[in-house]
């Protein structure tokens, strides 16, 4: 077996530890962009933004998990995601992101002229419109 | 004296009593093992929040070179005139002396700093319950019920009631504490107030366990939780919850979570340059409310633990209490019918006698 090259990957959760396996590769949504880790990545400290993580290959086979809020740790030979939630983008309730996202836009609307609070909204608009692009792509509509 | 029918009426009774109290031991304890289970699924995601902020601290330079202040404002300690008190007390009563030794604590804190104006945050519907009684609600909080209108607050009296979270316990999820956690982080940074004390049961195992009063807000050291009081368990106490614990099959040790808690301090503190996709203090800046939320889910993780325990023992102390009476009835009411039975005998041979 490929033992040798292939990442340890974990994502934990408040709640719990989600996944705890190996992949050969792994795409992560760095709030920057997405990244794609493989063996022998450098190190690495990255804030996650809302979207897909995806694994390939390895004991857990291919999995995809929307995170929203997060942080990962990247090693030579480990990968670990910390994350608020993660939920597999299928089971994603497209009717409570849009609830959200005229949440966001509302508060977006009422935040004055406080840049914390267009700061607060605009992280509540993209992490609902990314949570209704990923129902989406997985093949879901309201 | 009552007769033989009295007794036997109260004694069915409190069988019924003592079979539901045993009932609600049962369920406690189910539940106590279930939220232990939660609290330890939680441990990992806490510890790694910890030691990744506890390394970046040591890389990054916090305080600004030439002030000498802080540069996230959750860092930095101001002097303490208003604080804010977070009370996690329990949504349901029966659970012996558990919500009262909260609310004890949080009495003492209060008289204990006189010159302080304290906000209270309350969790549990029992706390707010019996708070409501001897403070007022603050006039933001009666603002938010009312209209959403924001005015700056006037404080009526030292000590005020300024939110209340009923409920939030029975199906807890970290998404609730971020957003308590988001409140008080925002009355921090905008100082509205000074420091932010959490007042909870602490819950290590069945047979360890404390009232602690924390402070959480402004952060000082990051992976050690800054306790101001803390009170221990009774050794009598601690003695009962065991046996508690033993007939209700819950074990009363700690689960063994070295191993998985050393793993999880390797989080973010390989020796290695990491390269940052975002600088550090930006994610200094994204890590620190996270870390605050963290301890909070965890604080209430622990109280509900707590709860059950406690509700637990309460019930079996009930339960092996309805035991004792119904054998002191028992023992009543047999001597109450041998007596009986002796006088008709003594009446029947003393009768035959005289004839």
């Amino acid at each position: 077996m490929a033992e040798n090259n292939s990442l340890r990957v974990r994502l934990v959760t408040p709640e719990k530890i989600f996944i705890d396996g190996t992949a050969d590769s792994v795409s992560l949504p760095s709030s920057s962009g997405y990244l794609e880790v493989l063996y022998a990545h450098a190190p690495l400290l990255a804030e996650l933004g809302p979207g897909e993580v995806t694994l390939h290959g390895g004991d857990v086979g291919d999995r995809q998990l929307f995170v929203a809020q997060g942080f990962v740790e990247v090693l030579p030979d480990r990968v670990t995601i910390l994350a608020e939630s993660a939920i597999p983008p299928r089971d994603i309730d497209v009717a409570e992101a849009r609830q959200e996202l005229d949440r966001g836009q509302k508060m977006w609307n009422e935040a004055g002229d406080v840049a914390r609070h267009y700061d607060e909204a605009n992280r509540v608009i993209r992490e609902a419109e990314e949570r209704i692009a990923a129902a989406g792509r997985a093949g879901k509509t309201a | 004296m009552a007769n033989v029918l009295d007794l036997r009426r109260r004694i069915r009774s409190v069988k019924n009593t003592r079979q539901i109290t045993k009932a609600m031991k049962m369920v406690a304890a189910a539940k106590l093992r279930r939220s232990q289970e939660r609290a330890f699924a939680a441990r990992p995601y806490a510890r790694m929040i910890a030691s990744v902020l506890a390394s970046l601290v040591r890389r990054v330079d916090i305080y600004d070179s030439d002030t000498g202040e802080a540069k996230n404002p959750l860092l930095m300690a101001r002097e303490e005139k208003r604080v804010t008190v977070v009370v996690v007390t329990g949504d349901k009563g029966f659970a012996g002396p558990f919500n009262a030794n909260v609310l004890k604590a949080t009495h003492r804190f209060i008289a204990d700093h006189t010159d302080f104006d304290i906000d209270l945050e309350i969790v549990g519907r029992k706390g707010i319950g019996v708070l409501r009684r001897s403070y007022g609600l603050s006039s933001a909080a009666e603002d938010e019920q009312q209209s959403q209108s924001r005015q700056p607050r006037t404080r009526k009296a030292r000590v005020e009631i300024v939110g209340e979270h009923g409920g939030l316990l029975d199906k807890l999820s970290f998404e609730k504490a971020a957003e308590l956690s988001r409140t008080l982080i925002e009355r921090y940074a905008s100082e509205e107030t000074d420091a932010v004390y959490l007042v909870f049961n602490e819950f290590q195992s069945v047979i360890s366990q404390r009232i602690v009063v924390e402070r959480i807000l402004p952060i000082k050291e990051i992976g050690k939780p800054d306790i101001a009081v803390a009170t221990e368990m009774e050794r009598e106490e601690r003695e009962e919850m065991a046996r508690a614990a033993q007939s209700a099959g819950v074990s009363i040790q700690a689960e063994d979570t070295r191993q998985a808690d050393e793993e999880a301090a390797k989080f973010g503190t390989a020796q290695v340059d990491y390269i940052y996709e975002q600088s550090p203090s930006d994610l200094m800046g994204a890590l620190l409310p996270r870390y605050i939320a963290t301890q909070l889910y965890h604080a209430m993780l622990e109280s509900v633990a707590a709860e059950h325990a406690a509700r637990m023992t309460a019930m079996d102390a009930a339960t092996n209490n309805a035991s004792e009476m119904i054998d002191a009835y028992t023992l009543t009411m047999n001597r109450l019918r041998q007596a009986a039975i002796t006088k008709e005998i003594i009446e029947i041979v003393s009768g035959a006698a005289a004839i």
